[in-house]
């Protein structure tokens, strides 16, 4: 059985994460997970009985030399040590060619159409929590710089408190402008961050990432 | 290795820099298709041809341009918004280049743009961009000078926090918690001026004690550096 567990989840495991930390609708996962790896942490390791006196037989035995197609099996497969000598003005030859390779085998970036979701590639992301209490919506995202001002791709889930909407997003490093989206059409500013005006008349919440810092 | 294959070698090479140099430069107009409507495409694509020719990021039109898309917002206004954001970075640009910078990087003209958003002015960012010297990213001071002018901090103390924590010697991930040390003060009552004023001091009293938490100039290893 292969369990893949959320990547929160796996911080909480790693101790990087308090149970708290994480959002309501994780903790049954993280707590799950936490008894499976108990249960493994905490079950006893048994050795069968002899098997040191095995173990040394087997050694001894392939410690004898090998003869005929053994011997030749053994050169062909047995580790060694290899000594690799290489010049300065090869090295960047080489490494541009290896560069070459990766550049020309990956594949173009798609165009990013309308309304489709952007996953942020950058190379530190912080995760970051927005909460929004919003009683009666039926729906309710964040849209931001960093996901194109979608309205659709961070969705807000609605927690077990009435109309507290929450949802956990990886944010590349760097300054981001954001805001809610309520029921698809109703912009709203997150009350917990400053704000700038949007040049459209309403105003963005402001937020800035560092590796490991949310500035708010 | 031989010449014909240094010669495959950097052919390739020149081929990849090609398709890499495409993708990353993605045209405007695909990259505002369907987002806008075809009016605002052709004006935006133009405000990015200018902005580029000056040296100025055009990423920041584009992503104005989509928010505007995405908020419904009128043709005229699209326009209007991404040309005030062209015209802030311009003025950035020419805070950076009087503090010293020859040719500021592209994220710290986007930063000082959008200090000038939050309420700074030119000579604020200019000021800012001077504390940085050569030992800290004007991109992430600037941002969170912005960042505190956009939570209520008027100017001058904004760039006295900034400074006087630059001076300290502070690692840029204290510089990016300013922001929410401010906000926590406000919350007990202080007004977002007094709070910066009283960090400002703190920083100032630091800066005072040689030797602690310094930062080596950029490009010097050390275990310290952010």
């Amino acid at each position: 059985m292969t369990t893949v567990f959320h990547p929160l989840v796996k911080r909480f495991l790693d101790g990087e994460l308090h149970l708290a930390d994480l959002p309501p609708e994780l903790h049954a996962e993280a707590r799950a997970a936490e008894r499976l790896l108990g249960a493994v942490d905490r079950a006893a390791v048994t050795l069968p009985a002899g098997l040191d006196a095995r173990v040394m037989a087997e050694v001894r035995k392939r410690a004898t030399a090998p003869s005929g197609a053994r011997r030749w099996w053994h050169g062909l497969v047995a580790s060694r040590e290899i000594r690799v000598r290489y010049r300065l003005w090869t090295l960047g030859p080489a490494l541009a060619a290896a560069a070459a390779l990766v550049l020309l085998l990956t594949p173009a970036r798609p165009v990013v159409e309308a309304g489709m979701p952007v996953v942020a590639t950058a190379p530190e992301s912080v995760f970051v929590r927005f909460v929004l209490f919003a009683p009666g919506a039926h729906q309710v995202s964040v849209a931001g710089t960093f996901n194109q001002w979608s309205v659709t791709a961070a969705p807000l889930a609605l927690t077990g408190a009435a109309g507290v909407w929450t949802a956990t997003v990886a944010l590349p490093v760097g300054q981001h402008q954001y805001a809610f989206v309520v029921d698809g059409r109703r912009w709203v500013n997150d009350p917990a961050a400053p704000t700038v005006d949007d040049g459209f008349g309403r105003r963005n919440s402001v937020m800035a990432v560092g590796a490991g810092v949310r500035a708010l | 290795m031989s010449p014909l294959a240094t010669l495959g070698v950097t052919a390739a090479l020149h081929i990849a820099a090609l398709g890499v140099t495409a993708t990353a430069q993605q045209p405007v107009a695909t990259q505002l298709a369907g987002r806008v409507p075809a009016t605002v495409v052709v004006a935006v694509s133009a405000l990015a041809d200018s902005a580029a020719t000056r040296g100025l990021p055009v990423e920041p039109l584009v992503e104005k341009a989509i928010e505007g898309g995405a908020k419904a917002a009128t043709p005229e206004r699209i326009v209007a918004a991404v040309q005030a954001v062209l015209a802030r970075l311009g003025r950035a640009q020419g805070a950076l280049q009087a503090a010293g910078v020859a040719t500021p990087a592209p994220d710290a003209i986007e930063a000082g743009g959008f200090a000038l958003s939050a309420g700074l002015e030119v000579g604020n960012v200019q000021a800012v961009a001077l504390a940085c010297g050569t030992r800290y990213s004007a991109a992430v001071a600037l941002r969170v000078a912005g960042t505190l002018s956009a939570l209520g901090v008027p100017p001058a103390q904004t760039v006295e926090l900034v400074k006087q924590t630059l001076r300290s010697g502070a690692k840029e991930r204290d510089l990016l918690a300013l922001p929410g040390r401010v906000e926590a003060q406000v919350a007990q009552g202080a007004t977002p001026g007094q709070a910066a004023a009283g960090l400002a001091r703190a920083a100032a009293a630091r800066a005072a004690a040689p030797g602690q938490n310094r930062v080596p100039p950029r490009g010097q290893s050390s275990s310290h550096r952010p």
